[in-house]
């Protein structure tokens, strides 16, 4: 079973509600799930989509083909129509009046019978969750304890309200419709997935933060990282973290970095536009020494660009931003469940290296959703890096020279200790200076920071075993697509694995040298249009990629969108 | 207390011969030693520009920060540990240019932090371009030729009250005894603290000279003024004419912000640990 649902209409009219209902059901009977959220930069109107992909095995992206159309708008039904399969079924909201029918469509009453049996206009989207299940043949019983979960905190009289819509959707549907669906799960039920927490990117992220010990984060409002940073303030009375909504992403960052210099484990969330804007703190963070994390989640670009799209352009950017040289660290979550690990490596590594780290997402990674196992917490480790002794007799330096390059880190505030900091060229003590000599050992200094950062950092990972003829390359987010169109080639006898970096810099080169040597193209697969991670490689090591598969319409990856530019291409 | 030696700073001061800020500097020292907290708990936050040298000649707890964002700096720093005296040492180019957005949301959030602007109404370390707060007419290398600064200075006291600061007060680097107290006012006062010292530049400002403040300040404190009268402070805020006032314009008492966020109850945030149960139950809280 492979079933993808989209839910079309305008912002506004519910269609998360439903999603989420969906979510629920197909989760709660044993299905894994992924969910793409799909919206325009508008509170109202205008044509959004949620699409959930349920599965009896894992499924890691979106696909093209669409199985059940929910749509709440006219738009919501000429949009998606020509993807939708074989023995696909569109629902839609009868009021539209939507008159060019085919059998595979279902006018259905959904505001009528939430007006008629609730008594609000609103319970349209647990009408809809019923029509869909009926279709489906799927035993009603199920929606039941959906709805029960959604409409839990709104009472009682809510959720059976709510319950008594979808059955009455659901028995109208089951008479109504006389059309057939291609997916009938009258005989499936249950599935074999136990995972029922449903993340988002974002989510994940701030879970993996507050985990590691996350006690301040301050921010301004921008998509697609705000949920982010909203998720952070809602736990941040139970957690005790400080947070604030800054004037800008200067102030942010500059708060962010007073706040870690004095102590307290600190992030920043932004996305591309927010984080032109806190290039300085960057810096002053490097030349400070004050570890920081910054999370971007990516937006198509420059300017404003597409405010709710995805793209992954800004790895370059990030990878050069500021003025003058220093080591930083990037790293780019392939999907929520590695999410989490990142946020704290991302704050145990900004410690450990007293360097900038910044974790690059995109808005499909960060909206989309997945059912993931249950995260123990019990476990995490959490390294605040090399602290100062209490007892020494000397006075602090805070920032002597060492022979990894890094200095002890004492705290302002220490009992005994003057903690001396500048963004200026500084000496030892961190008072500032222009001698050449004391410049030279400071830059040689942050050099010596980069072989230990190189060790702690992971090699990529190689999906579909080594030695194949064709090597998908890719990084971040695009991950799942590619790793569904490498295992679609690889069922048909194709030669392909795939070479994924989730730490992006600095490079680990030994496994990539590798496997660039085995392979006999190398495709370089980027959310982006000039390919920036091959030419990252290239500039690092030397090596080009044959062969590239980018997209940078602002809509996410699907594999069938790589196998056909690979067989375009004359790759596969 | 603290000892004048322990203070002592470790580098060589290097303003120019008659700079204002040495009297700035002076009634710091004094005004730490007067206020009797122990020196690890004094934090100083600074710009760029000359007076925001300052941290390198005076031996506390320091961070020479960005230009205009010494503000947001010091707000992350006394966040994190509310022990820390936090006191922003910044510029008029620095502050009243890049960081007029910093100082204006600072005072509305009330957030207990000092803020000493080195004023002298001239960009002094990038060689004597005309400021925020250089009067109309000022000639420099940067503004038109025929009328000098073509526009009126920044009010950095009235801008103060009017954002929100609980404290606003104008120092005179000339008046040592002074400018010590409203230094030790401001660090004291529970609340967002703005002290603007009006300091000369001697090698580059040609019209606030010594003599100039010397002959055209006088007292506010003298003149009977009520500091809790935040209409009657600002309107001495717009008496910028032939005499300017000096002293302790407003002070009042607001909630700070530190008392609205989620901070801990007991104990600096820079310690704190998050409860793994708590997060346990949160995330279990998701699990469908």
């Amino acid at each position: 079973m492979d079933i993808t649902f989209n839910i079309g209409g305008e912002a506004g009219q519910g269609i998360d509600t439903i999603g989420d209902l969906l979510t629920q059901v197909f989760v709660k009977s044993g299905f894994y799930t992924f969910t793409i959220k799909d919206f325009e930069s508008r509170i109202r109107g205008g044509y959004n989509f949620s699409q959930i992909r349920v599965s009896g095995s894992p499924v890691h992206a979106p696909v093209d083909d669409i199985d059940i159309v929910v749509a709440l708008s006219r738009d919501a039904i000429l949009n998606k129509r020509p993807q939708l399969t074989n023995g696909g079924v569109i629902i839609f909201e009868r009021s539209i009046g939507f008159d060019d029918l085919d059998t595979c469509h279902y006018p259905a009453p959904l505001n009528e019978t939430a007006k008629e049996v609730g008594g609000n206009v609103r319970m349209a989207n647990a009408a809809a969750l019923g029509a869909v299940l009926s279709v489906l043949k799927y035993p009603f019983e199920l929606a039941e304890e959906a709805i029960g979960g959604i409409f839990e905190s709104k009472g009682p009289k809510v959720v059976a309200a709510n319950v008594k819509v979808a059955k009455a959707m659901y028995d109208k549907t089951t008479d109504e419709w006389k059309g057939e669906c291609r997916q009938n799960l009258g005989a499936v039920k249950k599935g074999p997935c136990k995972d029922r927490l449903v993340l988002t990117g974002n989510r994940a992220l701030a879970l993996g933060a507050k985990a590691a010990n996350l006690k301040w984060t301050s921010a301004y409002p921008m998509s697609p990282s705000s949920s982010c940073f909203h998720d952070i303030v809602a736990d941040a009375q139970r957690l005790t973290i400080g947070t604030i909504q800054t004037e800008d992403e200067i102030s942010s960052i500059c708060m962010a970095i007073g706040a870690s210099f004095a102590g307290a484990r600190s992030m920043v969330t932004t996305s591309g536009g927010g984080f032109s804007l806190m290039v300085e703190g960057l810096g002053l963070a490097a030349m400070a020494e004050v570890p920081i994390v910054i999370f971007n989640a990516q937006r198509p670009g420059p300017s404003t660009g597409l405010p709710t799209r995805t793209e992954q352009a800004d790895l370059l950017f990030m990878l050069t931003a500021s003025q003058g040289e220093f080591p930083r660290i990037m790293l780019a979550p392939k999907d929520p469940l590695e999410a989490f690990g990142i946020a704290i490596r991302a704050l145990n590594l900004a410690d450990m290296f007293q360097v900038p780290v910044m974790i690059l997402g995109d808005q499909y990674f960060s909206d989309s959703s997945m059912n993931v196992p249950r995260i123990d917490v019990s476990n995490v480790e959490i390294n605040r890096g090399q602290l100062a002794p209490n007892d020494s007799a000397e006075p602090y330096l805070r920032y002597r020279l060492t022979e990894d390059g890094i200095s002890p880190r004492a705290l302002p505030g220490d009992v005994g200790k003057v903690v001396v900091s500048s963004g200026n060229v500084h000496r030892e003590d961190g008072h500032i200076t222009e001698d050449p000599e004391v410049r030279n050992a400071m830059v040689q200094k942050s050099l010596n920071k980069m072989p230990h950062i190189l060790r702690a950092l992971q090699e990529p990972t190689v999906f579909g075993g080594r030695g194949a003829d064709t090597t998908l390359l890719t990084w971040g987010s695009t991950w799942g697509a590619a790793y569904e169109a490498m295992s679609i080639l690889s069922d048909r006898g194709v030669s392909i694995n795939q070479l994924h970096f989730s730490d992006v810099y600095p490079l680990r080169t030994e496994v990539l040298q590798e496997v660039f040597s085995e392979a006999k193209k190398v495709v370089a697969v980027e959310q982006n249009s000039t390919s920036q991670f091959a030419r990252l490689i290239r500039m690092e090591t030397g090596l080009t990629v044959h062969f590239h598969v980018n997209k940078y319409d602002g809509r996410p990856m699907t594999a069938s969108y790589i196998i056909n530019h690979l067989k375009e291409g004359g790759i596969v | 207390m603290i000892t004048i030696e322990q203070l002592e700073g470790v580098q060589e001061v290097t303003w120019c011969t008659g700079c204002g800020n040495f009297g700035i500097l002076a009634a710091l020292k004094k005004a730490v030693q007067e206020l009797g907290f122990p020196q690890h708990e004094f934090l100083l936050v600074s710009g760029i520009g000359c007076g925001s040298k300052i941290p390198h000649y005076v031996n506390l707890n320091s961070i020479h920060a960005l230009h205009g964002r010494a503000i947001p700096v010091a707000q992350g720093a006394h966040l994190a540990n509310l022990d820390l005296k936090v006191i922003a040492h910044v510029g008029d180019g620095d502050t009243l240019g890049e960081g007029l957005g910093h100082l204006l949301h600072a005072a509305r959030r009330n957030v207990n932090i000092a803020v000493f602007i080195h004023n002298n109404g001239v960009m002094g370390l990038t060689t004597g371009q005309y400021s925020p707060s250089s009067p109309r007419g000022y000639v420099s290398k940067t503004s038109p030729a025929d009328s000098g600064a073509p526009m009126d200075p920044v009010n950095p006291i009235a801008l103060a009250i009017a954002g929100g600061a609980t404290l606003a007060a104008r120092g005179f680097s000339g008046d040592q005894k002074q400018l010590t107290s409203l230094m030790s006012d401001a660090v004291k006062h529970e609340g967002f603290a703005v002290v603007d010292i009006l300091q000369p530049c001697q090698t580059w400002n040609r019209m606030l000279t010594w003599k100039f403040y010397n002959e055209h300040t006088y007292s506010l404190q003298e003149t009977g003024h009520d500091v809790t009268d935040k209409l009657a402070a600002l309107e001495k805020a717009f008496s910028n004419g032939k005499k300017i006032p000096i002293g302790l314009f407003y002070k009042v008492k607001a909630p700070v912000l530190a008392e609205n966020l989620t901070l801990p109850k007991d104990g600096r945030l820079r310690d704190h640990r998050t409860s793994m149960k708590e997060l346990q139950a949160i995330i279990d809280e998701l699990v469908l």
